[in-house]
């Protein structure tokens, strides 16, 4: 009864060996930083430039959650990861008052615009003020014209965008012209684009999208409203014990640094700049000042190390 | 112009072209993702083979009371969403979960788990299927010939060795497909726990079309090596090939407990 198929054995052994061995097989392994983040600093490709310098001055493997501002900040408050870099500061500082985070620094920022079709049937090119332009879009999208295209997410820019719409005095759910795509910045444009409607963007994904996107422009752009400053969030170690705080410290002081300052602003789309290093100078953009977090960090960097951005005095 | 013909194809195309450089240049970062998709949806298939195949044969083999509920819910479970899935796992794994303790979020052992779950129902309802179509004289004979318990176990599992090799395909093509769960408890982390399917979605949502065609091609290439492999077997079976007795006795010795 027995009769053994030589090659079939051998290939199903060798099949088993190359499947486990290969399981065990695994690089060396460098400590490892998970960082909750929001789409943008992403889908633009920030982290990707900055990884490898990250990595080479602390000898660490820096990896990223890609999610919405709101799931990053849940699935930090559950411990599954070790910092976050988020922009959404309702909800950022209701994370540091929950006990959940010991340090926010706002380390960026760049802005929100809004965009729509060439034709701007809502007619809101050139606005300076995103509350009158969101009243047009909804007056356009009530005659049946067009449509505003939402991330529907519960992130950053989704939050935003909702603050804008409460400003206009206007509740645009389950409007006939409000489609919520429930995805990241650069899918939910690219939807914008196919249904020829108007939708709010961080600047980033818009300049790193727009030159594919033929059929949409950029339509109003710098109103204070529109202001997106990004933060890193220190997670409470005391309360998750399991998490890399020492490395998501480390990644806050090289966002601070006066390199990381440096490299953020020196990353560039198409010779276009993509985010602003505010380290140190929040007023400057009429945020209220982190006085008491800059002296923790520069005092921090100064210990490690490392050179604190030169437009701060050291006293 | 002469592309006016060619207007949106150039993604598909350009992603084909891709694909082929990709493969042929021996990018690391492709290979990696490459190999960790085998190697996590082939330890899934494997170990679910382990629980999946005896179970399946144990279940058709026995009478017992309960024993269409029990396939009901089987079959049920064949068809888990792989998010649903994902999201459960998440939340058991989640350092705040109750099994937190074990620090296996974001690892490819969490996604192993995870599609370990999903593939056990699969192997194990294709088996029950293969194992019950034997026919009965099949059984009748091998008994009438003096075949005890293990010995016919043997013979009926020789008998539905296609079927069980079956099994084992179809749980590894559901595994090395699905995204939704391995996106949650992998988390895509690059270079740790980045499979083909999550590295797709990622770079679909970034517009990078081309390489996620590209690494695509790669997963049907993959899903055809292991069609290929299931065909030379169905081929060589014609010939009386006995490539069972390997599962058979894996199923002997969890029968005679």
């Amino acid at each position: 009864m027995k009769r053994h198929n030589l090659p079939e054995i051998v290939a199903l052994v060798l099949t088993l060996i190359l499947i486990i061995g290969g399981y065990f097989w695994q690089t060396d392994q460098k400590p490892r930083l998970i960082i909750a983040t929001t789409t943008s600093t992403v889908d633009t490709g920030l982290l990707d430039y900055l990884k490898p310098y990250f990595d080479k001055k602390f000898n660490a493997d820096m990896t990223w959650l890609y999610l919405g501002t709101g799931q990053a900040l849940s699935v930090a408050s559950r411990g599954d990861a070790d910092v976050l870099l988020v922009h959404d500061k309702v909800r950022e500082d209701a994370f540091i008052n929950s006990g959940n985070g010991t340090h926010r620094v706002t380390v960026m920022y760049n802005d929100f615009v809004i965009i729509g079709p060439k034709e701007d049937p809502a007619g809101i090119n050139g606005l300076n003020n995103a509350t009158l332009a969101f009243q047009r879009i909804a007056k356009s999208g009530e005659l049946g014209n067009t449509v505003f295209v939402s991330r529907g997410d519960g992130s950053g820019t989704n939050t935003l965008e909702l603050k804008v719409w409460n400003n206009a005095g206007i509740s645009p759910k389950s409007k006939s012209w409000y489609l919520e795509t429930g995805q990241g910045m650069g899918p939910t444009i690219r939807i914008a684009n196919e249904k020829q409607g108007y939708t709010i963007t961080d600047r980033g994904t818009w300049i790193k999208l727009k030159k594919e996107l033929k059929d949409l422009k950029l339509l109003v752009e710098k109103d204070n409203v529109l202001l997106n400053p990004y933060s890193i969030i220190i997670i409470n170690p005391v309360k998750y014990p399991n998490i890399n705080s020492e490395l998501a410290e480390k990644f806050l002081l090289f966002m601070v640094s006066d390199e990381g300052q440096r490299l953020i602003g020196s990353f560039k789309i198409d010779d276009e700049q993509i985010f602003y290093p505010i380290f140190g100078k929040v007023e400057t953009i009429g945020l209220p000042s982190e006085q008491q977090e800059v002296e923790y960090w520069v005092k921090k960097l100064i210990e490690n190390g490392m050179q604190p951005p030169s437009y701060i005095s050291i006293s | 112009m002469g592309n006016e013909r060619l207007a949106g194809w150039d993604d598909i195309i350009f992603g084909i072209v891709k694909a082929f450089q990709l493969i042929f240049s021996g990018n690391p970062e492709v290979l990696e993702i490459t190999f960790l998709s085998i190697r996590v949806s082939g330890l899934a298939t494997i170990l679910g083979s382990f629980i999946g195949i005896p179970l399946g044969a144990t279940i058709a083999l026995k009478k017992f009371p309960g024993k269409s509920l029990i396939i009901s819910i089987i079959n049920t479970l064949m068809g888990l969403p792989p998010v649903v899935v994902g999201l459960a796992l998440y939340l058991l794994l989640s350092s705040s979960g109750p099994m937190g303790f074990l620090h296996i979020l974001y690892t490819p052992e969490a996604m192993i788990l995870a599609q370990l779950i999903m593939v056990v129902p699969i192997i194990t309802g294709v088996t029950l299927s293969a194992v019950s179509s034997i026919d009965v004289k099949v059984r009748e004979t091998a008994i009438s010939l003096g075949a005890n318990g293990l010995w016919e176990t043997r013979i009926i599992l020789n008998e539905a060795r296609l079927g069980i090799v079956t099994s084992m395909v179809v749980g590894f093509g559901t595994a090395i497909s699905e995204v939704g769960a391995i996106m949650i408890v992998g988390g895509n982390l690059l270079g740790y726990t980045r499979a083909l399917t999550t590295a797709i979605v990622l770079q679909t949502s970034q517009g990078a079309f081309a390489e996620a065609i590209a690494l695509g091609i790669i997963l049907l290439i993959l899903a055809f090596i292991v069609n290929l492999f299931l065909t030379l077997l169905q081929i060589h079976s014609k010939r009386g090939v006995y490539v069972s007795s390997f599962f058979g006795g894996i199923s002997g010795t969890f029968k005679r407990r």
